[in-house]
């Protein structure tokens, strides 16, 4: 759990190192592939509901791309930390 | 001696809650639940709901002037049914305002008066031109065309508007003009759309200066007699028949000539998909589905497409030396 931890923070520095800092989610993942978001955004818009892509997915494509592997990568490292010394303890 | 250790769950009988507040309790507990679902329910319905009540003609009409009366062009025949006029202007594609098709409530926040149109590159006598100048200068007439959609649907519509050649006469294209690039607004306070920050907004199509030129191309002010509502492209968006209706630029706010060919915005998206021509032609499918066939809005029915959306008499004498090109994509 901690390597995976330890690897999503070195692809968050990765991230924003190679696309800068305030580079949104979106914009790496249109970089990457251009055709993903448009066909996403129409999957959820049409078939599941419009306000679902402007409360959930616009905000999570909005924000710096680093910041999600960012949060995942310290949640890990915190959990596997704390799953170490409950071991050593217990 | 006996020690008696009570156990956690071991009260008194004291402790324990009469029968008939216990019933109330209950009562209350279930009444709070029922309140509790109904009120999801609205949460659900204010967040995931589809709210498509009020009016998708609303304007101002102190803002928004009618439309002058226009003469029906009988020289294009539609050969079906007029849509009804409701499915027009509640169910279209506009990305700037989501990727749904009932985006008219978001749009019609966007105001379209004062509005102006810029015509500008490759042309003698560029400018800026108030649209409603422009009506009043050109002169308007009503025709009735064919809208087929990439995504298999048409409609019937009754357009108000003017020729586009008789734009491009006032401001005079150059002989080095090769192509017309239709650039689309960018409204950010209402064009929600415009968050997504990644794409290659403004919104661009484009289309050859004999393409421009044709009898079929359209410069769009109105729709069933009233002004063109902002879902539909309101105050001004060009109409290509003959053509996939994304190739139709909406809300136009520039008009440029120019030698270089556009590259347009769906084009920079899925450029296998959503080329350049874009014509109409049934034996041609789209990578994900058929194009023989398409579903009239309104009716439901499906009929068979046709070639050039039914106008190549007017059109397929553009493409004749054109055969290396992508023409149906």
């Amino acid at each position: 759990m901690m390597v995976v931890g330890v690897m999503l923070l070195a692809l968050a520095c990765g991230i924003a190192i190679w696309f800068g800092p305030w580079a949104p989610l979106g914009g790496v993942i249109f970089q990457l592939y251009p055709a993903f978001l448009n066909t996403l955004q129409a999957g959820v818009q049409r078939r599941i509901a419009p306000e679902l892509w402007d409360l959930v997915f616009l905000p999570a494509l909005t924000a710096p791309a680093w910041l999600i592997p960012f949060i995942l990568g310290d949640l890990l490292l915190v959990i596997g930390i704390l799953r170490r010394r409950r071991r050593r303890h217990g | 001696m006996r020690i008696h250790r009570k156990r956690g769950w071991e009260l008194p009988e004291s402790a324990a809650t009469p029968e008939p507040v216990a019933l109330k309790r209950r009562s209350l507990m279930l009444a709070a639940g029922a309140g509790a679902m109904i009120s999801l329910e609205a949460q659900a319905q204010w967040l995931f709901g589809r709210r498509e009540s009020g009016d998708p003609w609303q304007r101002n009409p102190a803002d928004i002037p009618d439309l002058p009366p226009a003469m029906r062009n009988t020289r294009y025949q539609p050969g079906r049914a007029i849509t009804g006029e409701r499915e027009p202007v509640t169910y279209n594609n506009f990305y700037e305002f989501g990727s749904n098709k009932d985006i008219w409530p978001t749009a019609l926040r966007m105001p379209t008066r004062p509005w102006t149109v810029k015509v500008d590159g490759m042309v003698e006598q560029p400018g800026e031109f108030d649209v409603d100048d422009l009506m009043k200068r050109i002169g308007l007439e009503e025709r009735v065309y064919r809208l087929r959609c990439v995504e298999a649907w048409a409609m019937t519509v009754p357009w108000t508007g003017f020729q586009l050649s008789k734009l491009l006469e006032i401001v005079k294209p150059l002989g080095s003009a090769k192509y017309v690039r239709f650039e689309t607004a960018q409204r950010p306070d209402s064009m929600v759309g415009l968050r997504q920050s990644w794409y290659p907004w403004p919104h661009i199509e484009g289309c050859t200066i004999e393409e421009a030129a044709n009898e079929l191309t359209f410069m769009v002010m109105g729709i069933y007699g009233k002004p063109l509502p902002p879902q539909n492209g309101g105050p001004l968006r060009v109409a290509f028949p003959w053509k996939y209706g994304f190739k139709s630029g909406k809300s136009l706010a520039r008009i440029t000539l120019t030698d270089q060919r556009p590259k347009s915005f769906w084009e920079t998206l899925q450029g296998s998909e959503y080329g350049f021509w874009a014509n109409v032609n049934p034996e041609v499918p789209h990578p994900r589905w058929s194009q023989a066939s398409e579903r009239l809005i309104g009716s439901g029915e499906r009929v068979p497409t046709q070639l050039f959306n039914g106008y190549g008499e007017f059109v397929a004498s553009l493409y004749t030396n054109l055969q290396n090109e992508r023409l149906w994509a």
